[in-house]
């Protein structure tokens, strides 16, 4: 093993490829000419003013928004018309909601077990033991057996994460995770993302917490009237931010 | 009325109450059905010896409306998910099935099943039972459809879209995700429905199905003392509409886990 001379970096395919995405609802032109790449082990924060086309970005990626032209690469499928195996693909890519979106009839054992027992065809003990071993790791091993209603807006979301970690997915996708939540829950939230993020877990984050942009982050992109107009590192976009927009964006939200 | 449900110990959780009320009330409607006969024999004339007969009825009647009631639910459902269904003409076959199942007359239908049908298509050999149950399954399908629909519809769209990012497939997402929240919304209609057709289920009668309101006019007819006789007659209608009413509003308990109904 040489340590004189390591081993150039391998060079690296992207999970995720956008290329002139577009999008309009009718006479709204939500999403105009994004084109990125988003990396195996890299915390993407995407942010920006309601109604700039980040959350339906987002959408796009697991196509529960169908974007209009371009074309997104997903682990090397392409999400198009002909695509036939859209539920391999969504397999993949696991998604947290706003408003958790949990199934209310279902303990939070089975909400976390539904997907691997159908879609896995996994054995309900099996299943249930990796559930269980999830929900601890969210900090929710007690609360196992309770429906969503019988717990708070964190540990609802910490549930739906966990839902979202059974199925193993290789990228999750974060849609305004904690925007839903009381002040006092959004921490545990976010502790969760964060111990997540340390675990090399591959995330694309729609958020207004800056500072878990800041701190979590490996680029932040700034989305605006629908268009990516920055995608930088942390430490440029908040400290060393030049354009005028993204200034006063930070501005109003930082103080 | 939904006070077989409230009689439990305190201690129970709405669940045990409701599992207890439904299997109490079954319990109480196949006893019903079995021992009818035995507090009808002990009344006067005319309903004491016609004891069996009104037994009897009584056994079609409920037989009946479960037979229909479950052709019903069936139909329903198909109906239903064919109104939601991303393809027109799927829609259009349920849309028109609905519109001239509600915009005729029941009585008419079951005319049309019996008398018209095995005329329509040769070879077709129904019962007067078979006759009844297919139209009133049939009749009571196009309202259900309208339940199941408003049920379906209910269900926000987010649960859907967490199912499918799940990697869930649309029908997995309908059977495990939307189907069983949907039924909380769709059971208290359905159940009117279930009700209703214990009741239309008589119209039977004009076919030659022997059931309890058939057996109400025979006696009737047989005894000139109508105001006893169905007295007797809605009295048993009375009873298992009740008991029918318990079971719907204990499976409402038992789903509804919020505990919004307390």
């Amino acid at each position: 093993m040489s340590l004189v001379h390591p081993l150039p970096p391998a060079p690296r395919t992207p999970l995720i490829t956008a290329e002139r995405v577009n999008k309009s609802f009718g006479a709204a032109h939500v999403l105009r000419d994004i084109t990125t790449s988003f990396y195996e082990g890299e915390v993407a924060v995407i942010i920006g003013a309601s109604g700039s086309g980040k959350s339906t970005f987002l959408r796009t990626l697991n196509r529960l928004e169908k974007h209009d032209s371009g074309r997104i690469v997903v682990d090397g499928f392409e999400l198009d018309e002909q695509c036939k195996n859209l539920d391999a693909i969504r397999r993949e890519v696991g998604m947290v909601f706003q408003q958790f979106n949990l199934f209310p009839h279902l303990t939070a054992l089975e909400n976390v077990t539904l997907a691997p027992r159908r879609v896995r065809k996994t054995p309900r003990a099996e299943a249930n033991r990796a559930a269980l071993e999830i929900l601890a790791r969210v900090g929710l091993a007690d609360h196992a057996h309770k429906h969503p209603f019988q717990l708070s807006g964190g540990q609802q979301q910490r549930v739906a994460i966990a839902r979202s970690l059974a199925m193993t997915p290789k990228v999750l996708l974060f849609d305004e995770p904690t925007s839903a939540l009381d002040p006092e829950m959004i921490n545990e939230v976010l502790d969760v993302m964060k111990d997540l993020a340390r675990s090399g877990m591959t995330m694309i984050v729609v958020t207004h917490e800056m500072r878990f942009a800041r701190e979590v982050g490996d680029r932040i992109l700034f989305f605006d009237h629908g268009a990516l107009l920055q995608d930088a590192p942390p430490d440029a976009f908040f400290d060393g931010q030049r354009n005028d927009r993204i200034r006063a964006f930070l501005g109003q939200i930082l103080h | 009325m939904n006070a077989l449900v409230d009689v439990w110990p305190s201690g129970w959780t709405r669940q045990q109450r409701s599992t207890a009320a439904i299997a109490v009330a079954s319990v109480a409607l196949a006893l019903f059905m079995w021992l009818v006969a035995r507090p009808l024999a002990l009344m006067p004339e005319p309903i004491g010896p016609a004891a069996q007969e009104f037994a009897e009825g009584t056994r079609v009647t409920v037989w009946l409306t479960l037979v229909s009631g479950v052709v019903g639910v069936v139909m329903g459902l198909l109906a239903a998910v064919a109104k939601l269904a991303p393809f027109p003409p799927v829609r259009w076959i349920a849309d028109f099935y609905v519109w001239v199942i509600r915009g005729t007359p029941l009585l008419v239908q079951v005319l049309f099943v019996f008398l018209a049908l095995p005329m329509i298509v040769p070879g077709l050999r129904l019962s007067d039972f078979a006759s009844a149950a297919v139209a009133l399954g049939v009749n009571v399908g196009a309202y259900n459809a309208e339940a199941i629909r408003a049920g379906i519809l209910a269900v926000p769209k987010g649960q859907t879209e967490a199912a499918r990012s799940l990697g869930l497939s649309p029908v997995q997402t309908f059977v495990d995700v939307v189907f069983p929240q949907s039924m909380k919304v769709a059971l208290p209609p359905l159940v009117n429905n279930v009700v209703a057709l214990l009741k239309d289920s008589s119209l039977a009668y004009v076919i030659g199905v022997v059931e309890l309101s058939n057996i109400g006019n025979r006696v009737q007819a047989a005894t000139f003392q109508p105001v006893p006789v169905f007295l007797a007659t809605a009295s048993i209608y009375l009873v298992l509409t009740t008991v029918l009413t318990q079971i719907s509003g204990a499976i409402e308990r038992r789903l509804d886990l919020e505990g919004r109904h307390q």
